[in-house]
């Protein structure tokens, strides 16, 4: 008897939400002996739920698959690979896949995201290996050379951060990940935990190792209740793997890895306002210096990076930082991984190396607008990022193109509007969304956001447009140049492209 | 009623039990030389021929050095 | 002095020397590493506008008004985070600079009330001078918009308002909580636009708050606000001076209009503490101008008759005459007194000179014999001096701090902070206490070893942790060889098996090993700190206790150095200074014995009398000698013996046994009701003089007013004296300082005129240490070499027996002071009206007792009643009141139970009973009805 079809389910949340359970379950019911592997997302969200079924020709995809047509297409030959109108054929040829290049989701959607075995068969573990064998300042300066930069948007170079951890003196070190995706259209951290879990433990192992810090934890925002549980079951298979605990990987280092979970505050992004928050403390951000490397969780140097900068460690240990470096352009190295979302036809996740054209990833690879209208903006790197009018999407996507640009490429989220959008509004958004998540700290902040609806309002109402608008200035000014953190200082990103880019939009509404 | 010199007395002499007797029979005295009013001293004195037995023998002796 | 305002420096000072040399608009200036860019323009003369930073608090960052712009460097960072570096020029002033700060005061501005000329800050608030000082010309975003002006007052604190509508968020109230309180009891709450000051969701009065004014001090508007300041308005001038409360000696600004005191601002110079305070010393002033003080003087023949109101002359020569009546007929021994740690060193003297030259005894004692007189001992035996080695700042430098019998929380609450500050910091805390305090586990503080004793078990528990050090060879052999002497008797003594923590387990309570493993961190973990209280002192060992201290303190090198030390906390604000005058019997000033022929040489040379070389009585022998009849008249400065001496009924017959008894104090207290002559005193609002807190520290008490009885108290002393025969005077009490530093080797150093200068000196103050000593025994002990005393542990009398089955123990609680004389006559009584019973739930249990009940107290001598508090803060078998209230009582229960070496009462150990107060016996009853309370510490 042959053996059973494996068929793989995504289990990744975007899949869950459109309904992947009853679609795996339906499989399961359908009849034939299938061996059901739940994987995360290859990150082609309008495919979900993706069902890919093994073959001789490869994993032949069919998306998006409802449950109440599984019957329909497992009669249809779904098992054996059969053609059919929501067949996409071999999954890894499709142009969306094929065009990328994945470094840091080079497991996700492939393998079971918590089976240690599928993790160590898709070359997991390599670049802790090689990372154990050479001394912790090999290791700092293998991150250094690799060119990779923070990618939770502030691009500082890793390993720089991580040399002044190492370089402070002191018993007690921390690695912090930021996974506190807060956002909006950023989702990559989220699929990233959910689909290869060990990455992120792999990687914060090596960044421990690296400075001296012997434990570490992984900071999730609590709408991601399936990363939470995903992560928190990778730190035990690991645990057990010896992976992590006293003796990684038989090497005689330590290392153990702890998750806790936000309580909703987009601002716990912010780092010091994260490590408040580990701390137990209301999330408030810090003023820096001094600077988490040095004075960071419980006062201890602490390395606190992102999802994506973590997860790309193993990599470039286990390919050598020449391989890493090689890819994007200027000093935008490596890989970034774009998140596609709003009125965007194919949204997911995309990663390539720096230097492609926001153009071409919005309009080649999603497929422009999903209502099938022009596109007038693209907003890039989360709610405080600049609106990109049509006429700039030739921008490449890289750190300093954007911020000579009045933009920044933050943690990759893409958001596209068609020309239906009122940019007045989306300003006046930008202020609301400052002050609804706002700290509360720095008056810039705090005030300063709550008056920029106002005064926005007031523009829009035909109120003294000129002296507002003037007020308007001084308040972005003061905001990008008087804040305590990025919250406050990047609101005005938005506001000020809108003005600049689309000020009619401004005027006078009857 | 016990006389408080007596009772006063009693209790440093307890504190002293660990003491060579001598020694401490002389640091009671010097205790006692360096703290007590001379009309406490007098009423110890009364006490120590009067009611002999109420006195712990420690404080007797070191009362009896306070007798010049 | 006109209103005195601190130069505000933003940033606390950084420690080390001045090193980095910066420059700030063309200024240079140099300071220590870590210095904050706006406390280096600060003192370079260049103020940098700011409202969230303030020199007592940690910088914040948050108000973004300090922003500056440094030569190559990004951006306009904020000054008050900003460090220093070498070579760094700033600019404080330029275009952009002044519009952002314009900017943040527009927001600012923008959501508050604009009732400047109306408002209880007006002349004192920060956020008007920066409006001010920035230039804000206009509100450009006008008043419509989001804002909190309906926010509503929280007027629940009786000392202060919160007025949530002007409030600002800089968060200063909160960080004063957490940072120099270390109570946490304020937080933000909500986030952004809606961040507000909260008690944790509570009223100020309900909840953590202990209303210490921190918050009130730290907060740059009107948002809290003494209601002082907005029932009278601003203060128009400083007088510095101590608060009159504990042995900590806070210092403090008196800001005053006119006369009328206003408010009590602690001062930031001071050295005991540095601008922090409690509720009581910044709050409880209210007693000093109660309708309850006594203003004239008064006299009758007997006791029964009514009071005499008569002017000062005729109070005075009615005193003298009588007591030298008295003296005439009894002898010149038949009469004394006793010296009050409440009222200046100066006011101390003169009245032990009174006694000893005029009336020509050495019958003169002081309250300090019911509290710490067994420090005065047992220091003295092993140290060689009689008192704490180490100033306050010294716990800064502590690794281990070990709390015996203490609870400084409430006791010595400015105290606490500071330790709170460094056991926050990781110092590793031991807390050797029958009862759970709040040390043992308070906001990130949590006890490394709590040594829950059984009361009465101190010396056996120091004692084997000592025989831990020795046996398990954690002594320190160096300091010991070279500082210490009889060293080897000692350690065969401790080593002893009795002596091990297996073979007191039991009785004690203290689980061996949890001992064993106190005693090594003690030992080992850097440098151990021992403080302690009335906990060590008011037992029938408390000399023994002492001196075991020393011994462990000895024995581990734990003494000459910042960051050690034996550190008794003070009750009285002057219990040090009195003692330091020659309050007891048998010590002239500066503790030296009255037999030494050339001290006393000395005095009789300047006093002019002939001194007696033999000591005097103690208080309780006073009671004695009343009883049995040689003792007949006693001038009591300032001390409620009737309330505050242990078994009430024993006092008060002595009381009533004399011919005359004179009080001299603020109320018609308990004593008086059996006193002859009231002479009204005066409150510390009104002294001229000095205090000696606990570390030694002589501190300046400058009269705010005049007195308002028309006298100062040594006025009074030295006319009575005079009115004897005896010629005393005095025109100011710098000449008395001046008397006591002539004659006093410690002191000599000490004038008025040094006090202004320095603000206060540690004594040893001498030709050798012309500015004081923080910390004793640096290169040698007082005595030479450190002694060794043997410290054999010997059980109290009192026991727990079938009749009395619990055990009581007392302490005090933050809000009340004492005998609650001051504290029950301010709005303190809103925290405490009442003295409570904590008892263990398993006792109340088996007594059929609820939470609430009303409970009669009995001990051998006496009973009360009071309410019971069901507390696990207790082990079972021990209960627990404060004395506070006259209607409680306690002392009625305590017994004639003493210090073998002091005779310092044995307040903390009383075999009691308890019970449902319906089930009282008859004759407890009768006791209760004395309703005669408390001790005094």
């Amino acid at each position: 008897m042959t053996a059973p079809v494996t068929v793989y389910v995504p289990c990744d949340s975007a899949a869950l939400s459109v309904g992947a359970d009853l679609v795996a379950a339906e499989l399961e019911a359908a009849g034939r002996p299938i061996r059901v592997v739940r994987n995360g997302s290859r990150g082609m969200l309008w495919l979900e739920p993706l069902v890919e079924v093994v073959t001789d020709r490869g994993r032949i995809g069919y998306g998006p698959v409802e449950p109440e047509r599984v019957g329909d297409l497992v009669a249809a030959g779904l098992l054996d690979g059969a053609d059919h109108e929501l067949c996409q054929g071999v999954v890894d040829q499709l142009p969306w896949l094929a065009d990328q290049t994945r470094i840091c989701f080079a497991r996700v959607g492939i393998t079971d995201p918590l089976s240690p075995e599928d993790y160590l068969a898709h070359g997991g573990m390599a670049g802790l290996r090689r990372a154990l064998a050479r001394s912790g300042g090999d290791v700092v300066a293998e991150v250094t050379e690799s060119g990779l930069r923070g990618r939770g948007g502030a691009g500082f170079p890793a390993g720089i951060k991580w040399k002044t951890v190492a370089d402070t003196p002191g018993p007690d070190k921390f690695v912090c990940c930021n996974a506190d995706e807060g956002d909006s259209g950023t989702f990559a951290d989220r699929m990233l935990m959910e689909g290869d879990p060990f990455t992120l433990v792999e990687g914060m192992t090596i960044a421990g190792y690296a400075v001296g810090a012997q434990e570490g934890y992984i900071y999730i925002r609590s709408e991601y209740p399936d990363a939470v549980r995903t992560m928190r079951k990778a730190i035990e298979i690991a645990r057990a793997q010896g992976w992590l605990g006293g003796d990684v990987l038989g090497s005689g280092v330590r290392f153990d890895l702890h998750v806790r979970v936000g309580a909703g505050a987009y601002i716990c992004g912010e780092e010091t306002a994260m490590l408040e928050s580990l701390e137990g403390k209301r999330g408030m951000v810090r003023a820096k210096p001094p600077i988490p490397a040095i004075t960071g969780l419980f006062g201890k140097p602490t390395v606190v990076n992102n999802v994506l900068t973590l997860a790309s460690v193993p990599a470039i240990l286990a390919d050598g930082a020449p391989a890493y470096q090689a890819l994007g352009v200027e000093r935008s190295r490596g890989t970034q991984v774009f998140q596609l979302a709003g009125n965007i036809a194919r949204g997911g996740v995309f990663e390539t190396a720096f230097g492609l054209s926001l153009r071409d990833l919005v309009e080649r690879y999603g497929g422009a607008t999903r209502t099938g209208r022009p596109i007038r903006a693209v907003q890039v790197g989360g709610p405080l990022g600049a609106y990109v009018p049509e006429s700039g999407l030739d921008l490449p996507l890289e750190y300093e193109a954007f911020a000579s640009a009045g933009a920044m490429l933050g943690h990759g989220g893409i958001v596209v509007f068609d020309d239906t959008v009122d940019m007045a509004a989306m300003a006046r958004f930008a202020m609301e969304f400052c002050a609804e998540e706002s700290c509360g700290k720095c008056t810039p902040c705090r005030v300063g956001a709550v008056r920029g609806v106002e005064v926005i309002d007031r523009i829009v109402a035909g109120e003294d447009p000129d002296g507002n608008l003037a007020l308007l200035g001084d308040l972005c000014e003061l905001m990008t140049d008087g804040s305590l953190c990025a919250m406050g200082g990047l609101t005005p990103m938005p506001v000020r492209s809108a003005l600049l880019h689309f000020p009619d939009d401004f005027t006078a509404r009857h | 009623m016990q006389s408080p010199q007596v009772r006063l007395v009693n209790e440093i002499a307890v504190q002293f039990h660990h003491w060579a007797f001598d020694d401490a029979a002389e640091a009671i005295a010097a205790h006692i030389r360096t703290f007590w009013d001379p009309r406490m001293r007098s009423e110890l004195l009364r006490r120590v021929e009067t009611e002999p037995g109420e006195l712990d023998p420690l404080a007797l002796a070191a009362a009896r050095l306070l007798d010049r | 002095m006109s209103l005195l305002k601190e130069h505000d420096l933003g940033t606390p000072a950084k420690p080390g020397p001045a090193t980095v040399s910066v420059e700030v608009d063309g200024m240079p200036v140099t300071v220590p590493e870590g210095t904050s860019v706006m406390r280096a323009a600060a003192l370079s003369g260049i103020d940098v506008p700011k409202l969230c930073a303030t020199d007592s608090l940690e910088a914040f960052g948050s108000c973004r008004l300090c922003l500056v712009e440094i030569d190559g460097r990004r951006g306009t960072p904020a000054s008050c985070t900003t460090p220093v570096a070498e070579g760094m020029k700033v600019r404080t002033q330029t275009p952009k600079l002044e519009k952002l700060r314009q900017g943040v005061m527009e927001l600012y501005i923008s959501d508050h009330p604009l009732d400047c000329l109306t408002c209880s800050a007006n002349g004192d608030c920060e956020l008007q001078d920066m409006s001010g000082e920035v230039g804000l010309r206009q509100v450009r975003y006008g008043y419509d918009g989001a804002n909190h002006l309906a926010e509503k007052t929280d007027s629940s604190n009786p000392y202060f308002d919160f007025e949530a509508s002007k409030c600002i968020a800089c968060s200063r109230c909160v960080r004063a909580c957490g940072e120099v309180q270390g109570t946490f009891a304020l937080t933000i709450e909500g986030r952004g636009f809606e961040s507000k000051v909260s008690a944790g969701g509570k009223s100020f009065m309900d909840s953590e708050c202990v209303s210490c004014g921190a918050c009130v001090q730290a907060c740059p508007t009107a948002t809290l606000q003494e209601k002082s300041v907005i029932q009278l308005g601003m203060p128009s001038r400083s007088v510095i001076t101590t608060c009159a409360y504990c042995g900590v000696g806070c210092s403090f600004k008196a800001e005053l209009r006119g006369t009328e005191l206003v408010r009590m601002v602690p001062h930031k110079d001071g050295g005991a503490n540095e601008g922090h305070s409690c509720v009581k010393g910044r709050f409880a002033f209210g007693y000093a101008t109660h309708p309850d003080r006594v203003l004239t003087p008064m006299v009758r023949e007997s006791i029964s008759d009514e009071w005499r109101v008569v002017d000062w002359d005729t109070a005075i020569s009615y005193t003298a005459t009588r007591l030298r009546g008295i003296q005439a007929r009894h002898g010149t021994g038949a009469i004394g007194g006793i010296t009050s740690s409440r009222t200046t060193n100066e006011e101390v003297y003169v009245v032990q000179k009174m006694i000893r030259a005029a009336f020509g005894n050495n019958n003169v004692d002081t309250c300090a014999r019911v509290c710490h007189s067994p420090t005065g001992y047992g220091l003295k035996q092993t140290f060689g001096t009689s008192a704490g080695t180490q100033d306050f700042r010294s716990v800064a430098k502590a690794d281990v701090i070990m709390v015996i019998g203490a609870n400084p929380t409430d006791g010595h609450p400015v105290f606490a902070s500071r330790m709170k500050r460094r056991l926050r910091e990781g110092a590793r805390l031991i807390v050797v206490d029958p009862r759970r305090i709040d040390l043992v586990r308070s906001p990130h503080i949590q006890a490394a070893h709590h040594l829950q004793l059984a009361p009465g078990t101190n010396v056996a528990v120091v004692n084997a942790m000592a025989h831990v050090v020795l046996t398990e060879g954690l002594v320190d052999q160096e300091f010991v060889a070279q500082r210490c002497e009889d060293f080897d008797g000692w350690a065969e003594f401790i080593a002893r098996p009795e002596n091990s923590p297996e073979a007191v387990e039991e009785l004690t309570g203290v689980p061996a090993e949890e001992l064993r493993a106190a005693a090594r961190l003690y030992a080992t973990g850097g440098n151990g700190a021992i403080y302690y209280g009335l906990g060590v002192t008011e037992h029938s060992q408390g000399s023994t206790m002492v001196m075991g201290m020393a011994n462990l303190a000895m024995a581990t090198g734990n003494i000459g150095r910042e960051g050690v030390g034996v550190n008794p906390l003070r009750g009285q604000n002057n219990v040090q200074g009195s003692c330091d005058m020659g309050s007891f019997p048998h010590e002239l000033p500066g503790y030296r014995h009255v037999s030494d022929d050339a001290v006393r040489a000395v005095f009789e040379d300047m006093w002019g009398s002939s001194l007696l070389p033999e000591p005097g009585l103690r208080i309780p022998n006073m009671f004695d000698a009343a009883i049995e009849g040689s003792f007949r008249a006693i001038f009591v400065q300032g001390e409620d013996i009737a309330q505050s001496d242990p078994n009430t009924k024993h006092v008060t017959a002595a009381l009533r046994a004399m011919e005359l008894v004179v009080v001299q104090d603020l109320f018609l207290n308990e004593t008086a009701k059996f006193a002859h002559v009231f002479l009204p005193g005066t409150s510390f609002l009104e002294k001229d003089g000095t205090f000696t807190n606990a570390e030694r520290r002589i501190n300046r008490v400058r009269p705010v007013m005049a007195p308002k009885t028309g006298k100062h108290e040594w006025e009074i002393v030295a006319e009575i004296a005079q009115a004897m025969g005896y010629p005393m005077r005095y025109d100011h009490p710098r000449e008395i300082m001046a008397e006591i530093a002539a004659l006093t080797p410690t002191f000599s150093g000490v004038s008025f005129e040094k006090l202004d200068k320095l603000g206060s000196v540690q004594w040893p103050c001498d030709e050798k240490a012309p500015e004081g000593t923080p910390i004793m025994h640096m290169d040698g002990f007082v005595r030479g070499k450190g002694r060794f005393v043997q410290t054999p542990f010997v059980p109290t009398r009192e026991r727990s027996t079938r009749k009395f089955p619990l055990i009581l123990t007392t302490g005090r609680i933050l809000s009340q002071y004492n005998v609650g004389a001051q504290t029950r006559r301010t709005q303190n009584v809103a925290w405490h009206p009442e003295d409570v019973l904590e008892i263990h739930p398993h006792d109340a249990e088996v007594r059929g007792i609820g939470d609430g009940d009303e409970v009669t107290l009995s001990s051998r001598v006496g009973a009360t009643s009071l309410r019971a508090v069901l507390s696990d803060r207790m082990p079972v078998g021990v209960v627990y009141t404060t004395f506070h209230h006259p209607v409680t009582g306690a002392n009625v229960v305590t017994t004639e139970n003493s210090d073998w070496a002091t005779n310092c009462p044995e307040y903390k150990v009383t075999a009691v009973q308890v019970g449902l107060k319906h089930s009282v016996a008859p004759v407890e009853r009768a006791a209760e009805e004395l309703r005669v309370p408390a001790t005094v510490d």
